[in-house]
């Protein structure tokens, strides 16, 4: 009974922070068509910030949440300027961007040993404490991520469908061309997404660090995890992060719970080969394997 | 009756510019080759001499792996980040047999090609049907998987954790030792990168390669004339892992083991920053980036943890501002003041050549 509760409110959790992760950048990949292999950077920028808001400023994590989440997308909108808007609609734009985030991510990291330093660090909880379920620690950080992350999947979806930021959006992400003919500021609607997905991403890491505690390197394992989840939810769909986000979550820590922590990310990588050659758009995704 | 003989196939000479490789510059490839035989032996009687034969040595192990990867990233299209990987696959391959089986490094060492080369089938067959993303992300998870076997894996693979600590080096008998043995593991380093260049550079000026770069540059035109893309890339990724694993089997003899720090980031960096800064998707760039990277790491060493932030921050605006790195500029040099005659108009086609940005964006 303990090793079910464990297994399943670990599954839960861990599906929901993926989700978390993946959401931000199915975002991008849906609306700019770009892979942004520095997410896991922007996520350790937000979650360096909360942490020297309340290590050096010694404020709450209150406060220190929503500066991180601040500085993570002002970071990305950064990139955005400064990467991404230059090679725009230029032909070479996937290889350009993919190479360039990758820069920007062992950038980001080698900065984090300079301003901190590589030991790890501790980001409190921005609630503490736990309760006790037959045996398993349910701890109140935990229950708050996946009710964050339940949330913004919802306010994400409701912005997309019914704003008039959200359709010129979707507007752009169908068709560039004819959505410039619209009149709808093509540049502007990308650095808006990346900035979105930016501040996800920062969230997801001032919430996450608790867990796993925070150092430099700290965003590349929840990066491709959200990359997989993002894949098996189909690209660019964002109930197919959800899903897939808690469907991995779930399965990764069965496999954990009963067969041992060495086979959890190995059994990851079976289930997404096997779901590339039996549906290799994902769960939700149509007919995206032709993109990039 | 003599328009007859007017009209008789006297085939007109081929183009130079659509076949590059008739027009080999004898002198400057002999020279090359002569200097490289003779450099080890002025250099030895220098003092910081044997320093730069050992630096030299590295070059040679970086640059087969950065060529290696080169033809499958640039030229090939496929964003492949399993090189280390595949290295590691070389090194380990290698390194088990003369650890554990006792064979001879010599021959140990033409065993790591093959194995790297059958573990690329083994990736190439699932993923290379898929484009960028999934490629991305599988070969990301085979580097993945490899680290964590080679961490856990069997006592024979692991060492305990640590990797092949004491692997037996490269001997050539009893009397050769100090710095005529650098000079023995030179020519050999030198000779692996000799082969890897000119069958690299033999690919590249195939129909293979010509079918490779039509794919990279126009897919939807590739395809519609008759090229298996499948098929054709997975022959590419086994080429390149090739290579990659023979550096691999190499570099674990000459530096005496292999240890899994080799699937920490900064190797990926160097590697990625040699390609970049040199010329992605051009021939000599990955060359030209091995010899800069390696060249300047004394320098960068000395700058800490600023090296890999100023790596970063290059590769970041070389792929967006210059992507096609230093190679052009050498090679506008090269034509300009050495180049043997009246040079034709030189197309190197690179990652921005126009795709078909209906398709991809």
């Amino acid at each position: 009974m303990t090793l079910l509760v464990q297994a399943i409110w670990g599954g839960v959790l861990f599906g929901a922070v993926y989700g978390l992760m993946a959401l931000g950048l199915t975002l991008v990949w849906g609306a700019v068509r770009f892979l942004n292999l520095a997410h896991g950077a922007i996520f350790t920028v937000g979650a360096y910030a909360a942490y020297w808001v309340v290590s050096s400023l010694n404020l709450p994590i209150l406060i220190a949440l929503p500066f991180g989440v601040l500085v993570a997308a002002g970071f990305s909108y950064l990139m955005h300027l400064g990467f991404i808007r230059p090679v725009l609609g230029k032909p070479g734009f996937d290889n350009s961007t993919l190479i360039a985030t990758v820069g920007i991510s062992i950038a980001v990291s080698a900065a984090a040993i300079l301003i901190f330093n590589p030991e790890y660090k501790v980001v409190p909880a921005v609630v503490p404490g736990y309760t006790v379920i037959s045996g398993v620690q349910i701890t109140y950080q935990g229950v708050l991520v996946i009710a964050v992350s339940l949330a913004l999947f919802a306010l994400v979806f409701l912005f997309l469908t019914y704003t008039r930021q959200g359709m010129a959006i979707r507007a752009v992400s169908q068709q560039m061309e004819a959505a410039s003919l619209m009149s709808i500021p093509v540049e502007r609607t990308y650095g808006m997404v990346i900035a979105i997905s930016g501040a996800l991403a920062g969230l997801a890491g001032v919430l996450l660090s608790p867990f796993f505690f925070l150092n430099p390197n700290s965003g590349f394992n929840p990066m491709i995890q959200a990359l997989i989840v993002t894949i098996f939810g189909g690209l660019g769909s964002i109930r197919g992060a959800l899903v897939a986000g808690f469907v991995l979550g779930i399965f990764e820590s069965f496999v954990e719970v009963y067969y041992g922590v060495a086979w959890a990310q190995p059994g990851v990588f079976v289930l997404i080969i096997l779901m590339l050659i039996l549906r290799p758009n994902g769960l939700f995704g149509i007919g995206e394997v032709r993109r990039l | 009756m003599s328009s007859v003989t007017a009209v008789a196939p006297t085939r007109a000479a081929l183009d130079e510019t659509a076949a590059p490789w008739r027009r080999v510059p004898l002198l400057a490839i002999g020279g090359t080759v002569i200097g490289g035989i003779v450099l080890p032996l002025v250099l030895v009687r220098l003092d910081i001499g044997t320093y730069l034969i050992t630096l030299l040595i590295l070059f040679f192990i970086q640059a087969v792996v950065a060529q290696a990867w080169n033809l499958i990233m640039g030229y090939g299209g496929i964003y492949s980040f399993a090189q280390v990987a595949l290295f590691a696959v070389g090194g380990w391959t290698s390194g088990v047999l003369v650890h554990s089986l006792g064979w001879n490094p010599f021959v140990a060492v033409l065993f790591s090609p093959v194995v790297a080369a059958i573990a690329a089938l083994g990736i190439g067959l699932p993923t290379l049907r898929l484009r960028g993303v999934y490629v991305v992300l599988l070969t990301l998870a085979f580097h993945q998987l490899a680290r964590v076997f080679t961490v856990t894996g069997p006592r024979f693979i692991s060492g305990g954790g640590y990797g092949l600590v004491t692997v037996q080096t490269f001997s050539f008998g009893d009397n050769v030792i100090g710095d005529q043995r650098t000079v023995y593991l030179y020519y050999l380093a030198g000779f692996m990168f000799a082969i890897a260049t000119f069958v690299i550079w033999r690919v590249i000026h195939s129909p293979l390669g010509v079918a490779v770069t039509a794919l990279r540059d126009s897919e939807t035109y590739g395809v519609s004339r008759g090229i298996n893309q499948f098929r054709i890339r997975l022959l590419l990724f086994v080429i390149s892992a090739f290579f990659t694993g023979l550096a691999g089997g190499y570099a674990t003899h000459y530096n005496g083991g292999i240890s899994t720090t080799i699937f920490d980031f900064p190797r990926i960096i160097d590697l990625l920053a040699m390609i970049v800064i040199g010329g992605w998707g051009t021939f000599g760039g990955p060359i030209l980036g091995a010899g800069i990277v390696i060249g300047l790491d004394q320098y960068l060493v000395a700058l800490g943890d600023y090296r890999e932030l100023l790596l970063g921050l290059i590769i970041a605006l070389i792929a967006v501002f210059a992507p096609q790195g230093l190679w052009p500029v050498v090679r506008g040099l090269y034509d300009k003041y050495l180049a043997p005659e009246a040079a034709p108009v030189h197309i190197e086609v690179s990652p921005t050549a126009p795709h078909d940005v209906e398709k991809e964006l």
